[in-house]
């Protein structure tokens, strides 16, 4: 009967999930969701991100850790788009959570809310891990971040009602800030204007559209398929009739092949974080505009 | 220009006119200068207007080109917005009534198999009889093909079937449904399932490590254990740990009694698990995990080719089968990302219990019956290790320990009736090829030592393929 007792009392403890005043717990699938989550949230949200620029997001696992993170989530703020179909499913389906299923306003799939590039005419496993829906490293379009985030605003509105004013005053002040930011962008970053590049996977797409840099290639043969040596060989052939200028990757991937052919070829290889946190300079969204703008900048000048 | 043209025009006649002039009055060269003046402002003052008007155009001109461009940014805009406006309620409209199909995967496997010992004769001694070993046929072979599908039911379930075909016939190893909507940390699962207890006795054999299972996990669990019945878990709100408990009941689907027909209306097998998770850092991560389960026996005269006594017929009437375990997962990748390199470790321990009241040697002039416990044991340890994308390496060592029989009165004496004096080991290594998430080929090489007397040398190469959707791993 003590034991019985002693049990119900910690099952109670456990279950208790405390006052209701409590901060909105976001699940963000990836730092620049957790960084745009602080933007709009504030003191009002506690975020937990789930990976690190340094983690490709197609290959994470469904961890304890995550799953234990999602038991406690009022909003799960995620890409979308099959990005985190390796894992998220399962993190959601094993967590208990009934607030953050797909469809629920506690399920944020920022892919929803913008228009996505390179949409496939041909859906096939033998052209590489193509997404079905289109490229969904939105991150990179400055017009993507303020489409997810009026839609985050509108979430938290929904979730926490008494934060309402606060919110929609973050997300003023943030679409001001924003709006200047991607002006002075625009601005900075007109000579890269027309600089071929060669990328390693289609993850700065949106980037690259923007910027107006044509991609001439890629280090990958095909998506998800990590760089061989006859397609690297292609490359420097291709390098003949077809010259890229600059060689552009991210701080997650293996920066070998992109060294070799640099050497081969003889242009600048250079590295962009992936997302927040992807480099020293990059620590909000804000700041990892302004890290990957100066590094392409810096890389376009002249050699000396 | 033209006031150039028009002032040497004007110059010309001005040059000519004198000669024309000679035979006229000067009255009438007055009359003639006079008009050119006339002609010349004229003229003037209508290029004068012509380049206002073309001024005046020009400005125009760039003033509507900079309305067309501002046009055409906003019209770009309403259209992102209009887009991002029709997305913004969720789903694309489906494009027919097949929208809401399952997800449906389709696993291929097959390989080959060496052996230096005939497999249709391999035991396990002490343990499993030869038809329980299992071991595939020698030369190439098919294997087990598999079908999965699953899908969100409505609201409130989430469905899952995963169908195995193999030599001709086809049998659910999986067919479950799941709640989505308790919350509160709760999940109730139902129907046939692999059981929740161990680590890789919930994983598929496509996603195993190696070709077969462990040693302990053939000989206390089969394949995979699986029960036809209910689940209930509960996860913590701890955020910081993961914790998870959980137990389950029903009737177990073929193991650990064969013939398990039992005409009971209650649990014939429940089990009890627990789980602690949590990450060390960015780069690793891990899993403890200790279960128990209790499985009841209720038929009278039950072969039990799960203690094989070679030589002897046995029958067990009764009692119940228990097992307690543990087990552990660690896994690290450099920052946390297993893309070029990772590495995964995984022990478990199990501990069983048989306890029924066996009749040995019936039939025989030395026919004993009396109570019955098997105390026996076993574990394993593997280490799997990506060091490219595609590549990775591992090891695995089995061991099980006899135990100890405990004789009731109407067994002391019984001939033969001990443990083996022998200790079951086996080393396996192997190396696998993924060119992608879908594809793996493997070979695997096995020193086996489970059978007193004798080492088996074992090659196995095998092919797993992955068609269509398939859901996600577990950790």
């Amino acid at each position: 009967m003590k034991t019985f007792l002693s049990l119900v009392g910690l099952t109670a403890l456990l279950t208790w999930t405390g006052p209701a005043m409590s901060a909105v717990n976001i699940f963000a699938c990836h730092p620049e969701w957790g960084a745009l989550a602080n933007e709009i949230g504030g003191d009002r949200v506690s975020v937990y991100t789930a990976t690190t620029a340094l983690q490709d997001p197609h290959k994470i696992q469904a961890r304890p850790s995550l799953i234990a993170r999602a038991r406690v989530a009022d909003l799960v703020f995620c890409t979308g788009a099959e990005l985190e179909v390796g894992w998220l499913p399962v993190v959601i389906g094993q967590s208990g959570n009934n607030k953050i299923s797909v469809g629920k306003p506690g399920n944020l799939e920022a892919a929803n809310y913008v228009p996505l590039q390179e949409v496939p005419t041909l859906l096939d496993r033998s052209l590489g891990d193509v997404h079905p829906r289109g490229n969904p490293h939105i991150q990179w379009g400055p017009q993507n971040i303020q489409l997810v985030a009026n839609e985050l605003t509108k979430r938290l509105d929904y979730i926490d009602p008494a934060g309402r004013a606060y919110y929609d005053s973050r997300l003023a002040s943030f679409t001001q800030r924003w709006t200047q930011a991607t002006k002075r962008w625009e601005q900075e970053a007109a000579p890269l204007k027309g600089i071929a590049v060669i990328e390693h996977h289609k993850e700065l797409t949106y980037l690259f559209d923007w910027l107006g840099m044509p991609v001439v290639g890629s280090l990958e043969p095909k998506p998800g398929v990590e760089p061989t040596a006859s397609h690297l060989t292609e490359l420097v052939e291709q390098q003949k009739g077809n010259p890229a200028k600059l060689i552009v990757i991210t701080t997650q991937k293996n920066p070998e092949p992109a060294e070799w052919l640099s050497g081969q070829i003889k242009i600048k290889e250079i590295a962009l974080p992936a997302t927040v946190g992807g480099t020293p300079g990059a620590k909000d969204l804000f700041s990892m505009y302004d890290d990957a703008i100066s590094r392409l900048l810096a890389a376009e000048k002249p050699q000396s | 220009m033209l006031k150039a043209y028009v002032t040497s025009c004007a110059i010309a006649l001005a040059l000519v006119l004198p000669a024309v002039a000679k035979a006229q009055t000067n009255e009438q060269l007055e009359q003639i200068r006079k008009q050119i003046q006339d002609l010349k402002e004229s003229y003037d003052t209508r290029i004068q207007a012509l380049e206002k008007q073309l001024k005046e155009a020009e400005e125009a001109a760039a003033k509507a080109q900079a309305a067309a461009t501002q046009a055409q940014s906003a019209a770009g805009q309403a259209k992102q917005s209009a887009e991002a406006a029709s997305q913004a309620t969720g789903l694309k409209p489906p494009a027919s009534p097949s929208a809401f199909n399952p997800a449906l995967s389709l696993i291929l496997m097959g390989g080959y198999y060496n052996s230096d010992q005939d497999p249709r004769t391999r035991v396990v001694t002490g343990f499993l009889g030869s038809d329980e070993y299992g071991l595939p046929n020698r030369g190439f072979d098919l294997g087990e093909t598999e079908i999965q599908i699953s899908a969100n039911i409505d609201h409130l379930f989430y469905g899952q079937a995963t169908f195995s075909i193999e030599d001709g016939t086809i049998s659910a190893e999986e067919a479950f449904f799941q709640t989505t909507s308790i919350g509160h940390g709760f999940t109730v699962k139902g129907g046939r399932f692999f059981s929740g207890i161990g680590y890789f006795n919930s994983v598929h054999n496509h996603a195993w490590d190696f070709q077969d299972p462990a040693l302990v996990q053939k000989a206390f669990l089969g394949d995979n254990f699986g029960l036809d019945g209910v689940q209930v878990s509960w996860i913590a709100p701890l955020s910081v740990f993961y914790v998870e408990v959980g137990g389950e009941g029903g009737k177990p689907v073929e193991f650990p009694f064969p013939d398990s027909f039992n005409n009971s209306n209650g649990f014939q097998v429940g089990t009890v698990f627990a789980h602690l998770g949590g990450d060390i850092g960015a780069s690793s991560s891990y899993r403890f995990g200790v279960w128990g389960m209790t499985s009841e026996n209720g038929v009278t005269d039950q072969p039990i080719p799960a203690l094989d006594f070679t030589g002897f017929s046995n029958t067990l009437t009764g009692g119940s089968d228990n097992l307690w375990g543990l087990d552990f997962v660690y896994k690290w990748a450099p920052n946390g990302d297993p893309s070029y390199r990772n590495f995964k470790f995984v022990t478990e321990w199990m501990h069983r219990s048989l306890n029924s009241t066996l009749t040995y040697a019936p039939g025989t002039a030395q026919t004993q019956t009396g109570s019955f416990v098997a105390s026996q044991s076993g574990w394993y340890a593997q280490a799997i290790y990506q060091f490219h994308p595609y590549w990775r390496v591992g090891l695995r060592y089995d061991q099980l320990n006899e135990g100890s029989y405990d004789l009731g009165t109407g067994l002391v004496g019984a001939p033969g009736l001990a443990p083996p004096d022998f200790t079951p080991k086996r080393w396996s290594a192997m190396v696998d090829w993924s060119p992608s998430e879908f594809s793996r080929f493997r070979v695997q090489f096995q020193q086996d030592k489970s059978q007193q007397g004798l080492t088996d040398n074992q090659v196995f190469l095998q092919y797993i393929f992955s068609l269509g959707t398939h859901g996600a791993h577990k950790f």
